[in-house]
Formats: structure tokens, C-alpha cells, sequence
């Protein structure tokens, strides 16, 4: 197992840098410069002053093996749309309520779902199964604004129970983190839904009834382990859907989170920013990858590569 | 009392372009230390019965009817979910066709003969482990202990089967279901698993059925026959009167379709036209599309199963004639 994990890592490593390079590449391939903009044109020569002040005069392969040396040592730059902080401190604050967000979207969506998919496939053709099944087609089938703008309508604007935006005090967390959970629920109500239906029809549970195990039993501790075994493949990228997924429901409840920076950083060449949000986004998918990995293996005897329990 | 008492077995699945008739009229029992045979191509409600006599059906799209569906005395017919599993596994237990399949993947084979034993006996889980090393010893697996801590994928078929043996036998059981239990297995293999549900039968004197296709594992293995045909009992009678004197059409074109009787190339022979379609089967004996010597009442009511010599029944009106004419 240890030797699973060693060789697991250093591949993960490979292709974090080769995905770094990668959107290195593709991000300055993007023609225009931070300081082309139409509105206020700078004279040449102090646009020339600015980029050589920044590095950016430099070929690329330098540009990029300083930004790689900086990011060792955890300094990824000053933003250009906000030069009084650094990168770290922009994500630092600006993190926080992406992750509270998408964090709680998850922990409440996920096991929801993952119960309204169990009882789908345990009453499979009853009417459990497809109130069910509809919420799950409708979570994943309504884009995201359209659940805000309906939870704003209802909640803020008829009921006038909870604020329409804005982020501050908790109770304004509910109505953003009900609009984030849609997603992982209805995810996670089909994918738990197919797996328990899937393991159900496999040989080894009618032995195992035939055995004399209690359908508890049988349910509880047979079918949910074989079935977790697809759904950790899907569980943990999820997590990293907190970083990127938000945006829509964060634009839509004023919530001051990192979605809206994806979207300028890009459209404001705001190098050091961009990079920095997808080396974020690349890592976060590395060590999600690989957790899964060593997860799948443990719940998964078979695929124990180095059969060390042989 | 009967091990296992079947009388007038119905099982269909309702499907949606209709009724499947699985099992149509079954009847037949087991006597304690008895081994019983029932041979029938597929489709012919061979499985379906045994199944349905452990409830394993799923119900609905299954519907169950017997007069009498018994183990050991116990009926099984309207009983709680829970009631039934008290009876499997501890009154009668199965064997099933496929071992790479029957076992769960993520546990161990000593944890699964181990759970076997928990849900029906007081024990602690380290007297069921080392139960279940004592199991694997009597099924004649090499390195018990060490087998009860390897993963199903890490055995072989044949080793597989030999674990579900002792999964099987782990409650001593009154009965014991085999479904096909050679059938995905090797050829050496074989024989060496049917020597050891033989030896295993002897020794603890429960009871035993074999379902099969296979006349030759029926020949080796049991006492008495019951052969099946299109959801209905066609013949039942003591193994080797069966093989030597068939009464029914249907037994004697299933014996000459045996392969290797007699030396030298032949064709294969076999039984001309195709089963019966259990969403429509045939008026009449179900055999009657087939059989050579069907006449017009044939096509028109089922013979009943009745007693035609000594220990012997047939489900045909032609018999009697038939003999006299042999």
C-alpha cells in the first residue's frame, strides 16, 4: 500500500507540472496585455516601463520558472486589479466564503442525496423511486440561477423570511448554500441510485439471503460497501467543484467568494491572480485524485496492486 | 415428517407484455437423509422451484401458490421476512451454479462463512472464525487458516465452490439446495465436487437435492429422480430404474440425447423442436409438440402425474400402452 501511494504521489506530481505549463502557455497565448485597455490608453513607453517593472518584457520559460520559484516558497505575487494585497491575501479572504458555501452545499446535498437514491433503489418502481428519480432530473437539469432566482422569490420576496443577498451573518448563508446543495443532491441521489441498483442484482446478495442474513444486514453492510466503491470516484472532484462551482450562485447572492476573480483574472490579464486560481484548481484535483485512488483501494480488495495481503 | 413438502407449486412473474407460467402443478417431497435428482433443460421450472421453496423470488414481480410449501415441517408460504431467514441457511442451505459470482468481492472467505454463523448461532466472532477454519479443513481446502483471510478473487472456481460447500454446511443444515453447483466448473473439477457433496451427504445423513441438466451428475450422485419438463413434473422414480427403464417420452428422448452411448462417430441426437413458451405453453401435456407418440388427447388435457409401477409416476397416458407394446 505504501508503495501504492509513493508512486501514486510522483505521478501526480508529473502532471501537476506538466498542467502548469500548460496554463502558463494558454494564458499568455490569449492576445492583449494587462495594460491594453481602451478606455485609458497608456503612452508606449510607460506601458513598456510597467511590463519590464513586472517581468512581463522577460521570454516566457523565465516568466514561468520565476513564477514556479516564487509559488515554492508561497508567494504568488501581487494581483494587478488589487496592488494593496498580495495573492495569497486576496484568496486567503476571499476563499472563505466559497468554502463555507460550497462546503456546507456539499455536506448537506451529498448525504441527502445519497439517502433519496438508497430509498429509490431499495423501492425501485414505486412511487419513492420516482419522486425520487424527478428530483434528481430537475436538481440537474435546472441551471443554478434559475433555483436562486425561485429560493429569492419565495423566501425573500413572498415569505420575507430570510435576506435576498449579501453574505455577513449566517442567516444570510441559507438561501446561496440551498442553491449550491441542488447539485450535489440530484448527483448524488442518481449515482448512489444506480450503484445500490447494480449491486442489488448481483448473485452474491441472493447468497447472501439464502445464508439467512437480515435484509438489514445485507443492505446495510454488503450492498453500501460494494456500492461506495463507484461513488468515491465521483465524491471527492466533487470538493473541488467548491473552488469553481460557486460562481453563478455567488454572482447571484452578492456573496463576496472567489467565483467573480475566475472571470476578471482572465478578462483583466491579471497573470499572477489567474495562475495562481488554477494552480488552486489543479492541486485541489491532483489530491483529490489521489485520495480516491487510495480510498478505491482500500474499500476495493481487488485492486490492491502490490497484493501485499496475498 | 417430510425435509421438504411440495404440493402444487404455482410460480409466475408477471411481466408487461404478460404472464411468464414458470412452474405449473409441482409436486414432490424429501425424506430425511434422502438425495433427490431433478434434471430438466432450462426453462423447465427446475431452479424456479427451488428457489421459490427458499422464498429467494422477488415478490412481486414472482407469485408464489403451493397447497403445501414446507421445510422441516415449517411452512414457508405467508411468512415474515424475518421468519424466513431463520429457516435459510440453518434448515436448508444452498449451493449455487456460479462461485466466482456468489461470494461478496470486499470480504474476506472466512468473515462470510463466519457471518453465516452468527445469524443463526450464539457464538462469538472468534469461535465462528475458527469454526469456519474447521469448514474449509472439511471441504479439503489446503491451509485453512490461511484461506479464511484471502479475498473471493484471490481462489480459484474450484476452491470457490469448495468454500461455498462449507459456507454452506456451516449451520447444519437439514437440507441441502445444489443448483447446478459443476456446471461454470471444470471438467477434473467436477468430480472432485460431486465426491465431496457425496461423502459430506453420507456422513451427516441430511438431506439432498441436486438440480441439474447433467444426467451424468443425477447418475453419480443421488437416489431418485424428478425430471421436469415445461414447469410440470414429467417422471419421478428410483435413479437407476429411471436410466435403465424410462417411462416417459420425454426421460427416454432425454437419454438418448446423451452423447457417447455407443462407440464410434455418430450424429448427435436430438430431441426434435424447440421448448415450451412459458408466457404460452401448449394445451394439454406440454411435451405434445414434440413427442412421437402424442395423440389427440395429449393436445388437449394434461395427464396427471400418477403412480404407473412400484415407487414409480409418470405424468402420460401413452405409458401403459407403451410398455405392454416393449
Amino acid at each position: 500500500m505504501t508503495g501504492f501511494i509513493i508512486r501514486r504521489t510522483l505521478s501526480m506530481l508529473v502532471t501537476f507540472i506538466v498542467v502548469s505549463i500548460v496554463i502558463f502557455l494558454m494564458m499568455h497565448s490569449i492576445p492583449g496585455g494587462p495594460f491594453d485597455g481602451n478606455e485609458m490608453p497608456l503612452p508606449d513607453n510607460i506601458r513598456d516601463r510597467l511590463m519590464a517593472q513586472l517581468g512581463l518584457d522577460q521570454p516566457l520559460y523565465v516568466q514561468y520558472l520565476r513564477y514556479m520559484w516564487g509559488a515554492l516558497h508561497f508567494d504568488f505575487g501581487v494581483p494587478y486589479q488589487s496592488p494593496g494585497e498580495t495573492v495569497m491575501g486576496l484568496v486567503a479572504h476571499a476563499w472563505v466564503p466559497s468554502l463555507v458555501l460550497g462546503g456546507s452545499g456539499i455536506i448537506i446535498g451529498a448525504p441527502i442525496g445519497i439517502l433519496l437514491g438508497m430509498a429509490a433503489a431499495l423501492n425501485r418502481n414505486s412511487w419513492i423511486d420516482y419522486v425520487a428519480s424527478a428530483l434528481a432530473t430537475l436538481g440537474l437539469t435546472i441551471p443554478v440561477f434559475v433555483t436562486s432566482t425561485l429560493l429569492i422569490l419565495v423566501f425573500a420576496v413572498w415569505l420575507h423570511w430570510l435576506p435576498a443577498s449579501g453574505w455577513g451573518e449566517p442567516k444570510r448563508w441559507i438561501l446561496p448554500i440551498l442553491a449550491y446543495a441542488a447539485v450535489p443532491l440530484a448527483t448524488y441521489a442518481r449515482y448512489a441510485r444506480s450503484a445500490m441498483l447494480d449491486t442489488l442484482n448481483k448473485p452474491f446478495v441472493t447468497v447472501l439471503r439464502a445464508k439467512g442474513l437480515s435484509e438489514r444486514r445485507i443492505i446495510f453492510q454488503h450492498v453500501l460497501r460494494n456500492s461506495a466503491i463507484p461513488m468515491v470516484t465521483v465524491f471527492l472532484p466533487m470538493f473541488v467543484g467548491i473552488a469553481t462551482g460557486s460562481i453563478f450562485v455567488e454572482a447571484m447572492f452578492r456573496v463576496p467568494g472567489l467565483g467573480a476573480y475566475f472571470v476578471s483574472s482572465i478578462e483583466k490579464r491579471d497573470y499572477p491572480l489567474e495562475m495562481a486560481l488554477m494552480l488552486l484548481i489543479s492541486m485541489l484535483f491532483c489530491i483529490s485524485y489521489l485520495l480516491s485512488d487510495i480510498l478505491y483501494a482500500l474499500l476495493n480488495p481487488r485492486i490492491r496492486v502490490d497484493g501485499s495481503r496475498r | 415428517m417430510r425435509l421438504v413438502e411440495i404440493e402444487d407449486l404455482h410460480v409466475s412473474f408477471s411481466q408487461h407484455d404478460g404472464l411468464v407460467q414458470a412452474v405449473r402443478g409441482v409436486s414432490f417431497g424429501l425424506d430425511s437423509g434422502e438425495s433427490l435428482g431433478i434434471v430438466g433443460e432450462s426453462g423447465s421450472g427446475k431452479s424456479v422451484t427451488c428457489a421459490a421453496l427458499l422464498r429467494l423470488l422477488r415478490e412481486p414481480p414472482a407469485k408464489i401458490t403451493a397447497k403445501t410449501l414446507s421445510l422441516s415441517g415449517h411452512s414457508v408460504l405467508g411468512i415474515s421476512n424475518r421468519a424466513i431467514s431463520t429457516l435459510r441457511g440453518r434448515v436448508a442451505a444452498m449451493v449455487f451454479q456460479d462461485p466466482m459470482t456468489s461470494l461478496d468481492p470486499v470480504f474476506t472467505i472466512g468473515h462470510q462463512i463466519a457471518e453465516t454463523i452468527l445469524a443463526h448461532r450464539k457464538v462469538t466472532k472468534r469461535e465462528a472464525l475458527a469454526q469456519a477454519v474447521e469448514l474449509l479443513r472439511r471441504v479439503e481446502i489446503k491451509n485453512p487458516g490461511a484461506v479464511t483471510n484471502y479475498y473471493p478473487h484471490q481462489l480459484s472456481g474450484g476452491m470457490l465452490q469448495r468454500a461455498m460447500i462449507a459456507m454452506a454446511l456451516s449451520c447444519e443444515p437439514d437440507v441441502l439446495i445444489a443448483d447446478e453447483p459443476t456446471t461454470a466448473l471444470d471438467v477434473t473439477i467436477q468430480a472432485q465436487i460431486l465426491q465431496l457433496i457425496k461423502d459430506i451427504q453420507a456422513e451427516t445423513g441430511m438431506g439432498l437435492i441436486m438440480i441439474t441438466h447433467d444426467l451424468g451428475v443425477i447418475a453419480e450422485t443421488v437416489d431418485r429422480v424428478v425430471v421436469m419438463y415445461g414447469g410440470k413434473v414429467m417422471e419421478t422414480g428410483p435413479v437407476e430404474a429411471i436410466f435403465s427403464a424410462p417411462l416417459h417420452p420425454y426421460t427416454r428422448a432425454l437419454l438418448n440425447s446423451v452423447p457417447g452411448q455407443t462407440a464410434g462417430k455418430q450424429r448427435l441426437v436430438e430431441i426434435a423442436g424447440s421448448s415450451p413458451n412459458p408466457s404460452h405453453p401448449p394445451a394439454g401435456c406440454p411435451f405434445h409438440p414434440r413427442c412421437p407418440l402424442a395423440v389427440a388427447e395429449c393436445r388437449q388435457t394434461a395427464p396427471p402425474l400418477e403412480t404407473k409401477a412400484a415407487g414409480r409416476q409418470a405424468a402420460c397416458i401413452r405409458v401403459a400402452a407403451e410398455m405392454v407394446a416393449a
